[in-house]
């Protein structure tokens, strides 16, 4: 059975223009959903996340180094970013802590960004872990989709910065 | 857009920590120059890990962005590339600056009451 969903705008900086994606029938968007479950329980986490992408948006750019990388079926990315063999991590108290918590996201470019949903990660591989796989899986189908609809019924403005589609575009995945 | 309507900016300013906020900017603008270096001279990771001593996974780890850097470790930095990762500069709440002579013209002396003057006078500008 297909599922439907429609682009929705999440903020606009000088370099990074954000989107999510809210699903037919869901009462808020992906990322709206993210908030709504993590601030009560992960806030210093998720803060972490949220500055993250008001530095990056107001000032460097989305850049790949910026992201992990995520791909199974489509090129997802998610936030906070990795280093070589290494867990990212958040402070806490003045401390290093593992970051486990997961935004899943698609960056088009440097200027283009969709953020799905995510969760606290609990094992190695997002596959094998029951909170982020229907995340992980869903943003890979989501990006897939994205991506397909690209230069076609969602367009680029003349510069690259920005994409253009119809409020009542469908994404079917 | 409307701010309001930015639901990143209004998380932050409803949730946001200030302490959180300015690890991330200071953090990643220093590893930003870090990176900025190490593409300018053509170093790799690896290079700069042996400048330093340390594991490659180590300066890694430091050069994510989200990292607590310590000041020993940005010292370490500092020295491996002789660059300043941070410049402290000391707080000067004024700085007088001069600006220059006015002079009057002689048609405004000839009419009027006053007489040239050479005083410079030095003005307080908040810079």
């Amino acid at each position: 059975m297909n599922t439907f969903a429609k682009i929705k705008l999440v903020a606009r900086y000088k370099k990074v223009v954000y989107y999510t994606v809210q699903i037919e029938g869901d009462a808020a968007s992906l990322f709206e959903d993210f908030l709504l479950k993590h601030t009560p329980n992960n806030k210093e986490k998720l803060n972490h996340i949220m500055k993250w992408m008001k530095k990056i948006g107001d000032e460097k750019g989305a850049r790949k180094s910026y992201f992990r990388n995520e791909a199974e079926t489509a090129d997802t990315t998610a936030l906070p970013p990795k280093g070589t063999n290494r867990e990212p991590a958040y402070i806490e108290d003045g401390e290093n802590s593992a970051n486990d918590l997961r935004l899943y996201c698609y960056r088009v470019n440097e200027h283009v960004v969709f953020l799905f949903n995510g969760d606290i990660k609990t094992t190695t591989r997002a596959q094998d872990c029951r909170q982020v796989q229907p995340h992980f899986r869903l943003a890979n189908k989501l990006t897939k989709c994205i991506a397909e609809k690209l230069n076609d019924e969602i367009r680029w403005n003349k510069d690259g910065t920005d994409i253009d589609f119809d409020e009542e575009l469908d994404l079917i995945f | 857009m409307d701010k309001k309507q930015n639901m990143i900016d209004n998380w932050l300013s409803e949730h946001g920590n200030s302490e959180i906020n300015q690890f991330i900017d200071k953090n990643l603008d220093i590893v930003d120059k870090v990176h900025a270096v190490l593409k300018e001279r053509n170093l790799s990771k690896a290079d700069f890990a042996k400048l330093l001593g340390k594991k490659p996974s180590e300066v890694s780890r430091w050069l994510t962005g989200m990292h607590n850097l310590t000041l020993k470790s940005i010292v370490k930095m500092e020295i491996a590339l002789d660059i300043d990762l941070i410049y402290t500069a000391p707080e000067v709440k004024y700085q007088y600056v001069n600006m220059g002579i006015i002079e009057g013209k002689k048609e405004e002396q000839k009419y009027g009451q006053y007489e040239l003057s050479d005083v410079v006078e030095q003005i307080p500008l908040a810079v």
